[in-house]
This record gives C-alpha cells, structure tokens and sequence, in this order.
C-alpha cells in the first residue's frame, strides 16, 4: 500500500480531515457522514474518552468533565489572560502544571494541552483511517498564522501524541490559498481573511502559478466566532439579570445552555433575518420556580452586539496590507475561511472593507483541511507541485539590559531563515552566558510572549570582551524556533529546541506516551456500521514514520542559573542603567555586542561609556528615574537592605517595588496567595520554609510570575514569608509583588 | 520542478560563504523589486526544504543552508533601506552577508545622518537646526516636536529636543 497523508485543520470549534490523492482532494467525512467533528472531548466515569459532536451533546448535562476551545488555551501560559479568562468561563477546572502551563482537571485526572489536542486529532485519524481503510500515520496539521513558537511547538507535541508524524505545520491561511490556487497557473493577490472560532488570521499572499509567497500575516488570536457567541451570551444573560435578578454567569448548568442558544441563534441568522431563541428552565428562582428565556434576536440586533469585533478585524487587515505594502483594491481576490465568515454580517462588513465581493466558492469550514491534504500530497510525492514561501508572524527578539527587548528577526520575515548574533562576556573567566528569546512587537519585554532561556557553557574563558560567541537564531519553515550558540574560538558548540514554559519537557513527553491517553479515544468511526476502522491497528506513538522529522536532534533542557551565571546584555555603555536581568551576583553590567563588523569592540568599562549606535539610544528611557511605587524604574544609586516602600498599604495592589540590592519585605500580610515578579533576579527563600537564602531562585522578568529553582511562591500566604535578598550592591533589580487575591478574574 | 543534481547543491553550499546577495539570486546589482521577487521565487523552487524532503540527509543539509541564505538575501533586496545598508558594506568590501539587524541599524544610522527618514522629519529638524543657530530655542523645541510626531523614536530628534529643554529650563 503506498504512503499516504492527510491534511488536517485542528479548529477551536471543528476540525476537518482531508486527503488528496493524484490531485483530487476529498474530505473525509466522519461517521456520521458530517465533514467537520466538534474539537470537543468528554471524559466518562470510565476514563474513557469520547471526541466530536457525541461529546459536545454533554457540555450541558455534563459540564465539568466535558472539554471544548481547547485551542484557546494550548500553548498558553496558566496566568496569561487566555487562561484568566478560561477560568472565569469554563466549567471544567483548568489547574496551573509545570512551569506555569495549563492543565485541565478532569475527575482527578490532570491532563496537559498537548494530551486534549491529541484526543481530537486520535479521532480524525481515525476518521481517515476508517475512511481509507489504511493507516493514516502522516499528516499536515494546521495551526493560526499568528500562532507563536509555544503554540506552534505545542501542537506538534499534540499530533506526536495522536502517534502521527507531522509533515508540516501549516498556517491555516496559506493552506485555505493553496486550495484555491493549487494547479490554476493564477497569477493573484489574493487575501485570506480567516475567522475561526477562537483565532483571526489575515494573510497576503502573492501566487505566481506554482508559487504561493505571503507577503505579510497578522492576526488576533483573542477574537473568534467564540467572542460572537460571548456576546449573545451576555446581551442575554445581562437582560436576564435586570428582568429577573438572577445571575446566569454565577450557574454553569444555565451558562452553558446559554452558550449552546447562543451558538444556534448566531448559526440560525447566517440564514434567517430573525431567530426566536427558547431556553426553558434556564435556571430557577430563589422560590425554586423554573425561569425561562424567550425572546427574538433580530440580525440588526445581532449585528450591533458585534460591530466592534468586526473593527477590531478590520484593524489587523489595515497592518497587514501596510506591512505587505499594497492597498485593499490591489487584491485581486478575498478567500473567505472559517465558519463565522457564513454570516451575512460578516460578508456584508468584508465586502465593504475591502471594497469586492468575497470569493465564496471554497467551504469555508473545508479549505484548510484541503489546502493542507494538497500540501500533505506533495510532500509525500518525489515531485512537489508547489512551493508555499511563508513568513514568521511575530518579530523573534532577545532580552536585553531594562527590560526591553531587540529584534533578532522581524516580522513577516519569510523563513526559513536564520541570524546570528554575537555576544561577548562582560566578565573576566565568565563560564556561562544566558540568552532569552521572546516573539512580539513590543520593545517591553513583559508584553512580548517568553519563549524560552538559552544556556550556553563550555566555551573557553577568558578576559571580558575576548570571549566571542555567535549565538544563531533558526525560524523553520514550521515556524518553529531554535537557538545554537558557538565559541568562535573552539567551535564549541551547544544548541536547544527552546525549552518552554508552557510546552513539555522531554521527560513529560515520555511519560505522556506512556500513559497513551490517545488510546484511550473510543472513536465514533470504529462504532459506526461503515467502518473498517476496527481493523485498523492503532498507530503506536512515537514510533511512526520519519521520526527524525518529529524532534530536533539535540535537545538540551535549561536549567536554573546559579548565581555564577551571567547573562550577556545590550549595552555596556549606558553606564547610569542600572538593570540587571537576571542574577544578583552581577558586579558590573554585563555586555553584549550586536555585531562585531558593524560595532567596533565595545568597552569593557560599563562606568565609561562608548559611543552610542542610533539603535542603542533609547534602550534607557529610566535611567536614573526616582524610585516609586508603580513605577519600573530602578535606583541608580546603590541602596543597602532597603526595604518594601514603608507607604505600601495593604490593598494598594499591585506593588511595585525598586531595590537596588537587596530587599527583605516584612509587616504587610494578605490573604490571598502571593505573586511576585521580579526585573532582574534575585534569591528568594521562604522564611517559613527556613530555607537557605542561597538556594538560588531565579525571578526572570516576565509580564507573569516566573519561579525558577523549587520554592513555590504560591504556598507562601503573606508576603512575611516571602524575602527577595541579593547581596551584591551593585547589581539591581526591580520586584513586583501582587496580590492574587484582588486580581480580578474576569472575563476580559 | 527542476531536479537540482546533486553536484550543483554541493558545489552552492560550497561557495556560499563567498557569493554576495546579487550572485545567490541571480540578478544583477539594479534589480527592481519585480525582479528580486522572480528570483526569489525560482531559487525557491529549487531550494525550498519542501522541495528537497527526498534527499539523502546531507544533501538535505546543504540545502536548508541554501534556503535559508536564499530568504536572507530576498529579506534585504527587497527592502530599500537594508539594501542601500548592504551595498554600502559589500562596495567597503565588508563582506557578502549582511544580518538584519545590522542592516537596520546602519539604515537607521543613515536616516540619522541625513537627519531624519521621513521628508517631513528632514524638513522640520532642518528648521530646528535654523533656530538652534539663533539660539531660538523655544522656535528649536517646536520644531523638533512636530519633527517627532513624524518619527518619534528618532533618537537624533529625542537627544535634540532634550538638550534644547535643558536649555530652555
């Protein structure tokens, strides 16, 4: 039997399995003959595991043990505001894992993002093979163009779990283009305008036959057919409350069949004008009477709950086209992709923005899974048919010295590609140098997206500034990031798939498959009478295909710094910055030279300052600032043993609070768990704990707590027990200390 | 597609270390953009990883190098500011790669020196540098205002406008 592959689009909502075969795309339907499955998973009493529409019949009945928009979350740090939000609105308990992830609780059984992603992508494999009658065991997934390296690595871990071997991950845009345009010889600018039900893509490609160039992504990966539906939930639930008093955010019984009216009202008005929405027994009363909800939704009613979402798309076109340097009547098609594209109100706002009428001879709930089936094809086949040149989303940038960042690569740079940057010590006989990788648009660090830290020792020592290491930065063309470092000198040389905070370890990896929770998937196509699928064997995990394809070779966890560790950085010549990123023992600020052919040796005094490039100018904004609360500032002068504001009330949360050495906080006392962030780096022990001040924890700066080393600030219950000391004078940092407690978990 | 044989993918990856830009794509040092894309596009069909998966696993390595050299130089002669950035380093003999960050930055330099990067910014820094010369440094902070609302991280114009409140303090 020939190899064969399958193209797969792994929706917030629904995902879509597809195969094309000499050309000639097929989706593949499932059992019960619908062309997409719900991305919705129910976990029985049993422990089984039941994925698609079968398992969406339980969000109400069942709410807790049943798993939807998973999407939204994979990928996603657990106090991101993805994962704030999805706490204050799924039924089902999202736990915080390792390293700050999000794992879903389910009947005392705790599962990572990846694990859930696989579930549903075990039941389309199934769907193929059962479909096919042969083993489905390659596959294109695709993934959001705006997805980031956590996202994009996460979902690769998803589909290894499914036991497939990833050929590619696609952006979704690309693959709905390619659909249209595959073997039309076309010559076309062409924008995809995507909507999904939890993410929005615009991408603008230019296909010059064979070719399928994207000039520019963007994209919101908060705005989905979800937030259309949030809205009616609330225009509803906000009605009921000043009709009736009562809360139906408050019960996740009446939530959740809000939401499902909800959904069927915003599907019934891609038909209709108007739609009569019933929920009876919505929720009873304080006298234990039932209450109901009755009422007509009009589209123009409908259409005002959205106006706003729509804008905010239109806002990520007008990037888009800018960055693809055309304007809207340049185009000479708008592919429509995902379902809430169906809805009138959306045609209608798109056909005005970008001043055509949309191409709507593709499905738009089909394309994506089709474009990556012909995508899948081609890979497979020794002659590939065309050629996909895509773009990384999202600028990669390196930590530098304040908390800011510098762009390493851009946006809409076309990968793959690599760059290299060199770093040099800053310190005589320093061992070790730490890189931190972020992707985002922001010059702040804390609101770009932390994908990782890069260690990198073994390199020969030797004085300050004689230590040179090429640190290079490598986007795939699965948008995948990777960092190698090298010791110009030796060779020496030291690489890592960068090991995320939200994504798995190898060691969870191997634990995950062996638990093989994919297995545990009754699918709804080994029950269907049509099926052959029970004479399929299950594919094992791990063990299909090119595994070569599926992990990078050399991995190399991360681990916590020791206080001998240094981190290279920006710019040695800003000699009143006082940031220091992550270590307490710094002596003096470190040193980081972008590129020896362009600047000349830099100093190696930091307290003598070198001739400034333009592009280091504006790296210190608040150099020298006065320290204050809520203010990111830092000292410029050394202070000893100063302590947490004496002004800071209890209430006035969040804290922020500049030190320049050391900090011991003492007499404020909360209630709730406390969360600190600190700029810079410093050692923390619990007091309650008696642990040694020495043990070494490392608060990286991160817009979210990062807690290296073991000492878990969420055990700690006031910020008595909570001491952040460093003791060197020289270096300094910044620490923010928040109280959970007042943190408002709401919907955003 | 075009096979590429395999003594063609060792003897690029051979010399890539040595050609500049122009000679990796194939098109001469006045290209227009039109002809930059071409070019990327048909040095994308024979180099692009998708393009190669059937190769044994060295020459799959050569390849990635090319591809990703390929990008590179499609990312920078495409751009008109990195380009100028990158002749001015390939006519000093500086060498045929160019990072990007690099180019940015001596683009950024340039736009320095020629003092702004926008006609507007260059205009209204010109009537700054007038009124500086007259000491009128009221006149000076007004114009280097608007001059930043044109482009506002120039950090010739920040660096001015600062010295120039100095002054009027």
């Amino acid at each position: 039997m020939a190899k064969i592959a399958v193209g797969i689009d792994l929706g917030t909502s629904n995902s879509c399995v597809a195969i094309s075969r000499r050309g000639r795309v097929d989706v593949l339907p499932n059992a019960f003959g619908e062309s997409t499955t719900a991305s919705v998973v129910n976990i029985g009493a049993d422990g089984s595991i039941t994925v698609g529409n079968a398992a969406k019949a339980n969000i109400i009945h069942d709410p807790h043990n049943t798993i939807y928009s998973s999407k939204r979350l994979i990928g996603r740090y657990f106090f991101s505001d993805e994962g704030k939000k999805a706490r204050a609105v799924c039924a089902y308990e999202i736990v915080e894992g390792e390293g700050q992830s999000v794992r879903i609780k389910i009947r005392d059984e705790v599962f990572s993002l990846p694990e859930i992603g696989a579930m549903i992508l075990r039941e389309l494999k199934s769907i193929a093979e059962s479909r096919l009658g042969q083993p489905a065991a390659h596959a294109v997934v695709t993934v959001p163009a705006y997805f980031n390296d956590n996202q994009r690595q996460a979902t690769k871990d998803a589909a290894r779990i499914a036991g497939l071997d990833v050929l590619r991950i696609l952006n979704e845009p690309t693959a709905a283009a390619l659909a249209y345009g595959f073997g039309r010889g076309l010559n076309q600018r062409v924008a995809v305008y995507d909507l999904g039900g939890g993410t929005f893509d615009i991408s603008v490609l230019e296909i010059g036959e064979d070719v399928f160039e994207v000039l520019a992504t963007a994209g919101d990966t908060f705005l989905g057919g979800d937030d259309f539906d949030d809205r009616v939930i609330d225009f509803l639930a906000d009605e009921f409350m000043q009709r009736e008093g009562l809360n139906l955010r408050n019960d996740p019984y009446a939530l959740e069949k809000l939401k499902v009216a909800a959904e069927d009202a915003k599907k019934a008005l891609s038909l209709e004008d108007e739609v009569h929405i019933r929920i009876p027994d919505v929720i009873q009363g304080p006298d234990g009477s039932p209450r109901s909800i009755e009422r007509t939704l009009t589209i123009q009613e409908f259409s005002s709950l959205v106006t706003d979402l729509l804008q905010r798309s239109f806002k990520v076109c007008d990037e888009a086209l800018q960055q693809a340097g055309i304007v809207a009547r340049d185009l000479d098609g708008v592919i429509l992709v995902g379902g809430p594209t169906r809805l009138p109100v959306i045609r209608q706002a798109v056909r005005e923005y970008f001043q055509q009428e949309p191409l709507t001879d593709v499905d738009p709930d089909e394309v994506v899974a089709m474009g990556a089936a012909i995508h899948a094809e081609s890979l497979l086949s020794e002659a590939t048919e065309s050629v996909l040149l895509d773009v990384t989303p999202l600028s990669l940038q390196i930590g530098v010295a304040g908390g800011l960042t510098e762009p390493v690569i851009e946006r809409n740079t076309p990968v793959p590609i690599e760059q290299t940057r060199t770093f040099t010590t800053f310190k005589d006989h320093q061992e070790s140098v730490v890189i931190r990788v972020f992707q985002g648009e922001s010059r702040e660090a804390s609101e770009n997206a932390l994908l990782g830290q890069f260690e990198f020792s073994g390199f020969q020592t030797g004085r300050r500034g004689e230590v040179e290491i090429d640190v290079t930065f490598e986007i795939d063309t699965d948008g995948i990031v990777s960092v190698t470092a090298r010791d110009r000198r030796t060779g020496e040389q030291a690489s890592t798939r960068l090991t995320l905070s939200s994504g798995l370890s190898d060691a969870e990896m191997s634990a995950i498959l062996e638990r093989g929770v994919a297995d545990r998937v009754e699918t709804a196509a080994a029950i269907a009478p049509s099926a052959p699928a029970a004479t399929v064997p299950a594919g094992k995990p791990g063990l299909v295909g090119e595994s070569d394809d599926v992990l990078p070779d050399a991995d190399l966890d991360l681990v916590p710094l020791s206080p001998e560790d240094l981190e290279l950085e920006k710019d040695p010549g800003l000699d009143a910055m006082p940031e220091l990123e992550t270590d307490p023992d710094l002596d003096a600020m470190p040193e980081l030279e972008t590129d020896p052919d362009l600047t000349p040796a830099l100093e190696t005094d930091p307290h003598t300052g070198p001739e400034l490039t333009p592009a280091e100018l504006d790296t210190d904004p608040l150099a020298g600032a006065p320290v204050g609360l809520g203010d990111r500032s830092a000292f410029a002068e050394p202070v000893d043993q100063s302590e947490l504001a004496p002004d800071a009330q209890l209430g006035e949360m969040p804290i922020t609070v500049e030190v320049d050495s050391s900090f011991a906080v003492t007499e404020i006392e909360l209630d709730g768990p406390i969360r600190a962030t600190a700029a810079g780096s410093a050692t923390a022990a619990s007091a309650a704990d008696g642990r040694d001040p020495d043990d070494g924890l490392d608060l990286l700066l991160e817009d979210e707590v990062i807690a290296g080393g073991d000492l878990d600030l969420d055990d700690l219950t006031s910020l008595e027990d909570l001491s952040i000391e460093s003791d060197d004078a020289e270096s300094l940092f910044d620490a923010r200390v928040d109280d959970l407690s007042e943190d408002p978990v709401g919907k955003d | 597609m075009s096979r590429l044989q395999a003594t063609e993918i060792q003897a690029l990856a051979r010399v890539i270390g040595e050609i500049d830009y122009y000679q990796l794509l194939q098109v001469p040092r006045g290209a227009v953009a039109g002809e930059v894309r071409k070019a990327y596009h048909h040095a994308s069909r024979s180099f692009h990883p998708d393009a190669n998966r059937h190769l044994p696993p060295e020459l799959r390595q050569a390849v990635q190098v090319i591809a990703k050299r390929v990008a590179e130089a499609y990312s920078v002669l495409r751009d008109t500011r990195r380009r100028r950035a990158y002749d001015q380093k390939l006519d000093a003999g500086e060498g045929v790669r160019i990072q990007l960050a690099e180019a940015e930055a001596r683009a950024e330099r340039d736009s320095v020196e020629s003092g702004g990067r926008t006609p507007q910014g260059r205009q209204f820094y010109k009537l700054a540098e007038r009124d500086l010369r007259r000491e009128d440094w009221s006149s000076a902070a007004r114009n280097l205002q608007t001059a930043m609302t044109f482009e506002p991280d120039n950090p010739l114009f920040q660096q001015q406008l600062a010295a120039v409140k100095e002054k009027l303090r």
